[in-house]
């Protein structure tokens, strides 16, 4: 067992269990956009970010990828964390302000301006679908493309998947997406399965054991092969 | 060199024993061989710089001339000196011949063999043009340590033979046959050597954490080769010029640590060093100093090469793992550190080429002295890439704690032109700038991080004053925008949103909120990121707006880039640097087109002085002039000028007046007829007030007739120019001088609304030492007007004046035009590159029989019954470099001399002579010159205004007239009860101006700048004759031709350009030329 003090209050915890994990238990209040119960940790979106060390060695960590360790001692909110908590959400909110998810940050946070030009992006690459396609629904279907301003997600080479089952777990996870279904738009759905009426996720092999995030899919419903019929 | 020349010839060594025995026969083969031998540097940069012509030619002629038994030669990897490749080192005379070309192989070559050098194509210092026999006193290598760099000017980087003639797998011996690992980690750890690849962990601890991992599932050593930094090559060079010491020091370091596999992550951009590598690994392999069993002692170790596909975020620890195991280079937590969790989890060690290269090292000179190299904190030497603005670039070792100033000046050779060093960027896109006047630090992890700079892994890029610190960090912000790998929000976002303000700033876009933002965002992105790359992206930022926050404002609130580097707010280099703002490109442009009249009237419209300023302007713009900048030699404008001048009617100009019906109730008082004084009066006049100039000398003119002789300035010239100004509105009052005749209340009392002070700086500074009160030693500003104004010619006899300014200038070339002179002697302090006076005025004294003795001081003024009879100086030598950027003079002890002289005249600087003026009201500062509002130039008195040199001190005439330009403006706000400070405007070219056509074939020649006639010397001593001529027209078009026009960026209009760009599109997509 690992001791810890999370803002001045001691409690032990098993190896590997990071510092979100600790600091929920004792139901100290981080927020988080990338991390998701289920899923392994990735640290991408720096909002759960928490003050650890002494004096000119204190430093900031994102506390879900943080290992608890002996002796650490955990400030969930300084000033320093604040501050830094304001400028990410400040900058999640120039880029994606549609995002119901981002909008409630902001305003729990008391974030009443955004100074940067404004930006209307519908992904934040907190990876949340990446890991959802990989860990859960073991599809392995999409990934990262290019990196730094030109990271994107998506199919390898951005060409219609073999792998992808279409279950939209990776819609279902988003926190920035706003097609939860695109319904008949032919161009960018995701299955179209309602211009159909008919599946395409029929085709796959194992339609019996697959999980379906397409909730509610129409021409799933009217078809009568909605998982809820199937039994 | 041996006879072994191939790797078939040589034995597996089976044994310790057998790796002795090689040693010994090759030195016996050495010993036998008394051929001399041609060096040459085959690394990158000499490639680049041509050496594979050299080395093909040198083998043609070898062979040709039959010279193989007479002369032997060595192809190597880089000796660091890249500034002056390709070059040919001989042995044994250790003879450097630099910037050799084809057709010099051939006597180079031929006087080696006969014991000779050939003496014109030696290394000469090109500033002081001293010759060096030997490579090792040439000032750049004397001042290193090079005890890496220095193995690969002997060492064929494709000849294990040439590494085990030097030593090679010596310490790998010593390690086998009589070190237990422990005791290999206990050196490396007294040796207090930390990683080269910049972050500075102790190389020693971590080995021994490594050591302490179980090690049944394997463990790793890699070698860091994915150098990404822009400018940082060090690494490149050491694995192509010496690939086997990184083998060797990895083959250390396994034994040490009881890693079995090692990796060299390289990135596939150094095809040269994965060749070396490569052919090292295999030869490292045949000869069994790698695989299963290393010389029979059971000892096994292995290396491969990873090629990195370049990204910069790959070298970081982390994603350089998951690189190597296949994935996406992309960072991840730490804790579990490499060093637990490593390459596929197993437990590894990572370090950077030149921490392996080390190894080697520490392991034959011993731990501990190794560490009496260098600083307590920071051992052994370093190697940095010295690049930028700096003469010798290339690669340099030091060893740590070495100064940045001894790395720049003493080993860089300073500036390579006469503009001034500002700054050093460490460390890469992830280091910072630190300014020229800490150079005094010195280089270690600690004092370099203390400044807010990094070590990184080596890359010292230099910047001068034509760097832009805001593009600096705009254009490293672009690197990391691309380079950051994107999983980390605050790195991938804040880098974007970082390089976005930074983008607007250069582009006068910004405001002071987005500075004050771009500062906070920096200091977040820093803290929050999870790796080194993220939390680094900030200290270009951080560290320029630590140091150079003036320039950000400057670029905000003045749309201004002193450094003449963003395009978008600098507009034409020439114009912007103008400090009135004349559109030089576009009088040289109708110059070129032979439209003399529109050139005119553009020079006119900015300046009311024309043709004194072709004649006597310090031409800021021809320094800032993109032909000089980018390729030699800026355009002649100050001679274009000149030549328009002479050429047209001063009446073509018809100025726009205004006319003000109530201008009798606005009466404005000016005081000082000099260039500044009458600018604003005439601009006043324009715009309909009447001015009265009030004048203390009995002419007008000010510093233009007392103190411009008239072989520079020609007195009808001045006259006419100074008589078309005073115009209906202007009343000029001579002989009436401010707290004398006149007083400022006095003025106000009696109706002038507003006061302009342009009196000037008329007093001559002293030299502050005994008997500066003697008949014969004059002040520089009493003697050259009594001349100027009064004809008097005050000097006789040997004269010496003391300074080195333009005013020096002037003085020793009036005193040499006067009867009794028989010499004239310029005694400066510092160097001739030092003295502020305008170079071809140097030059021309110099012409006329000026002397000139510099790095001399006076001490005392020495008298003979009250009368000069001479001054004792004192040498100097050249010491530190000061905040100026200038080394300051040193006195050195019992070097004084005495020299005679009649007349002494001392031009060291020049105040106001304004000790009245704080009775008046006015505030004046501790050096005596008038305390103003830098924005709007308004005293502490309301409506009172000063101006020029009263304010500045002695400065230039273009800087008087633009003083008086914009006290004009702000009196015509003051008077109409506006606000004074208001937005500037950008001078941006505004005027489309076509191109010349170009009529016939132009010739690839390089166009040379024009040299400006002058009259011949003879003739100089004996009249007061103009000395510089006019310009032909040929060849004033001719100069003109030579403008970049980088005014049709911005001028061209828009249906032209779009046709010449969608015919470069036809041309790249059809790939032949449409006419």
């Amino acid at each position: 067992m690992i001791t810890l003090t999370i803002n001045g209050a001691q409690l032990s915890v098993e190896k590997g269990t990071t510092i979100l994990e600790a600091a929920q238990f004792l139901g100290f209040p981080i927020p988080t956009l990338c991390h998701m119960e289920g899923l392994h940790p990735y640290g991408a979106c720096r909002l759960c970010i928490v003050e650890i060390g002494e004096g000119a060695r204190a430093k900031l960590v994102s506390s879900c990828t943080y290992p608890a360790e002996e002796g650490m001692k955990v400030r969930t909110s300084t000033a320093r964390v604040v501050k830094a908590r304001k400028m990410v959400i400040e900058l999640l909110l120039a880029s994606c302000p549609q995002s119901k998810t981002i909008q409630d940050l902001a305003s729990k946070f008391d974030v009443r301006q955004q100074r940067f030009k404004q930006e209307w992006e519908s992904c934040i690459l907190c990876g949340r679908c990446v890991r959802m396609c990989a860990e859960q629904m073991t599809g392995n279907a999409i990934g990262y493309h290019g990196r730094g301003e030109t990271r994107t997600i998506g199919t390898p080479f951005d060409m219609k998947s073999e792998t992808c089952r279409l279950c939209g777990g990776c819609i279902y996870v988003c926190p920035a997406c706003q097609l939860r279904c695109t319904y008949s738009d032919k161009e960018n759905a995701i299955c179209n399965g309602c211009v159909n009426l008919s599946l395409p996720c029929v085709e796959k092999d194992q339609f019996k054991e697959m999980m379906c995030y397409m909730d509610p899919c129409v021409a799933c419903e009217i078809s009568g092969t909605h998982y809820s019929n199937i039994k | 060199m041996s006879d072994i020349s191939s790797i078939e010839e040589l034995q597996k060594l089976n044994s310790i024993d057998d790796l002795k025995k090689l040693y010994w026969s090759l030195f016996e083969k050495i010993k036998n061989d008394d051929k001399p031998q041609l060096v040459i540097c085959s690394g990158t940069a000499c490639h680049a710089s041509g050496t594979g012509d050299i080395i093909r030619g040198m083998k043609r002629y070898i062979i040709e001339n039959n010279l193989q038994n007479k002369i032997a030669l060595k192809i190597t990897g880089c000796h660091g000196f890249c500034e002056m490749g390709p070059f040919i080192l001989t042995k044994p005379d250790d003879a450097f011949y630099h910037k050799v070309t084809v057709e010099t192989i051939g006597s180079i070559i031929d006087a080696t063999i006969e014991g000779k050098l050939v003496e014109e194509l030696l290394y000469t210092d090109p500033k002081t043009g001293e010759r060096y026999y030997k490579q090792h006193e040439i000032p750049f290598f004397s001042k290193q340590q090079r005890t890496i760099l220095k193995k690969n000017q002997n060492i064929d980087p494709i000849r294990i033979t040439d590494y085990f003639t030097n030593f090679g797998y010596k310490s790998l011996e010593k390690v086998l046959s009589t070190l237990t690992s422990n005791q290999v980690i206990e050196q490396v750890k007294i040796s207090g050597i930390r990683g080269r690849g910049g972050a500075g962990f102790p190389t020693g601890v971590k080995w021994e954490m490594l050591s302490k991992q179980p090690g049944d599932k394997g463990k790793y050593l890699i070698c860091n080769a994915d150098e990404g930094d822009p400018g940082a090559y060090m690494d490149r060079s050491v694995l192509e010029g010496n690939p086997h010491s990184i083998i060797e020091g990895m083959l250390i370091g396994g034994y040490a640590t009881g890693a079995t596999n090692g990796v060299v992550y390289v990135r596939n951009e150094y095809p040269l060093a994965i060749k070396h590598l490569t052919i090292a690994l295999r030869q490292a392999k045949d000869v069994g100093l790698l695989g299963d069993n290393i010389l029979g002692t059971g000892f096994n170790f292995d290396i491969k090469i990873v090629r990195g596909a370049g990204a910069f975020v790959c070298g970081e620890e982390t994603a350089l793992i998951k690189s190597i195991e296949g994935k996406m280079g992309e960072p991840r937590q730490r804790p579990p550190y490499p060093v637990e969790k490593g390459v596929y989890g197993k437990p590894t060690v990572i370090n950077n080429v030149e921490t392996w290269a080390n190894i080697p090292i520490i392991i034959d000179i011993g731990g501990s002295d190794y560490a009496k190299i260098g600083t307590k904190t920071s051992t052994g030497t370093k190697i940095f890439s010295l690049v930028g603005k700096i003469k010798n670039t290339g690669l340099v070792e030091i060893p740590m704690g070495t100064t940045i100033k001894e790395l720049v000046y003493d080993i860089g050779g300073g500036s390579p032109s006469d503009v001034k060093i500002k700054a050093i960027q460490t460390g890469g896109p992830s280091g910072g700038c630190i300014p020229v006047n800490m150079f005094d630090i010195p280089i270690d992890f600690e004092k370099l991080s203390e400044v807010g700079s990094i070590m990184g892994s080596g890359g010292m890029i230099v910047m001068d004053e034509r760097t832009c610190m805001v593009d600096v960090a705009r254009y490293f912000m672009n690197f990391l925008k691309g380079e950051s790998c994107g999983k980390c929000f605050t790195c991938r976002k804040g880098t974007q949103r970082m390089y976005e303000i930074l983008d607007d700033i250069t582009k006068g876009k910004a405001t002071m909120d987005q500075l004050d933002l771009l500062e906070e965002l920096a200091l977040v992105v820093k803290d929050t990121t999870m790796c080194g790359l993220g939390q680094t992206a900030s200290n270009p930022v951080l560290s320029t707006l630590k140091y150079f926050k003036e320039e950000y404002v400057d670029h905000i609130k003045n749309k201004h880039c002193k450094a003449g580097v963003c395009k978008d707010i600098v507009g034409a280099p020439c114009q912007a640097t103008c400090p009135i703002g004349t559109e030089a490109w576009r009088y040289v442009a109708h110059i070129s087109r032979g439209e003399y009249e529109e050139a005119y009237l553009a020079l006119r419209e900015a300046n009311p002085f024309p043709s004194v300023c072709a004649r006597v302007c310090s031409h800021p713009c021809e320094k800032m002039c993109k032909a000089g900048v980018l390729m030699g030699e800026p355009v002649a404008i100050r001679a274009l000028k000149r030549f328009i001048t002479d050429m047209i009617e001063p009446s073509v100009y018809k100025p726009v007046r205004k006319i003000k019906e109530d201008a009798d109730d606005y009466k404005v008082a000016v005081i000082g007829a000099g260039p500044a004084g009458l600018t604003a009066a005439h601009k006043l006049s324009l715009m309909g007030y009447k001015v009265t100039v009030f004048e203390k000398d009995s002419e007008p003119g000010g510093m233009l007739i007392s103190g411009i002789p008239e072989y520079r300035l020609p007195r009808d010239v001045l006259k006419q120019e100074i008589a078309e100004l005073i115009d209906e509105n202007v009343t000029l009052h001579c002989n009436t001088a401010l707290g004398k005749d006149i007083t400022i209340d006095y003025l106000l009392n009696n109706g002038y609304k507003s006061i302009f002070l342009g009196m000037g700086a008329h007093k001559s500074k002293l030299l502050n030492i005994e008997g500066e009160d003697l008949e014969g030693v004059f002040p520089a500003i009493e003697f050259l007007k009594a001349f100027n104004i009064g004809g008097k010619k005050l000097a006789h006899g040997h004269v010496g004046v003391i300074g080195g300014g333009d005013s020096a200038i002037d003085a020793a070339r009036v005193a040499l035009r006067q009867k009794d002179v028989e010499s004239v002697t310029i005694f400066y302090r510092r160097t001739r590159n030092e003295m502020p006076a305008l170079q071809h005025e140097i030059d021309a004294a110099l012409e006329e029989g000026v002397k000139l003795y510099t790095l001399v001081s006076p001490i005392k003024i020495v008298s003979d019954k009250g009368k000069l009879k001479g001054v004792e100086f004192i040498k100097n030598m050249l010491g530190d470099v000061d905040v100026s950027g200038r080394r300051n003079p040193q006195a050195i002890k019992g070097s004084e001399y005495f020299v005679p002289l009649d007349n002494l005249i001392v031009t060291i600087g020049d105040t106001p002579d304004v000790g009245y003026i704080s009775y008046m009201g006015i505030n004046v500062n501790k050096w005596g010159t008038l305390i103003v509002n830098e924005d709007t130039l308004e005293t502490n008195r309301p409506g009172v205004f000063a101006g020029g040199d009263v304010v500045t001190g002695p400065n230039t005439v273009v800087e008087a007239i633009a003083a008086g330009k914009k006290a004009a403006i702000m009196i015509d706000r003051y008077l109409n009860g506006e606000e004074l400070e208001k937005p500037l405007d950008r001078k941006m070219p505004s005027v489309y101006v076509p191109p010349r056509e170009v009529v016939e074939e132009e010739s690839d020649e390089e166009m040379k700048r024009i040299k400006l006639p002058t009259i011949p010397v003879e003739r100089r001593k004996s009249t007061l004759e103009e000395v510089e001529k006019t310009l032909s027209e040929e060849s004033a078009i001719y100069e003109a031709s030579r403008c970049m026009r980088c005014d049709l960026d911005f001028t061209y209009p828009e249906k032209i350009r779009r046709e010449q760009q969608e015919l470069m599109q036809d041309i790249t997509q059809k790939g032949e030329v449409l006419v």
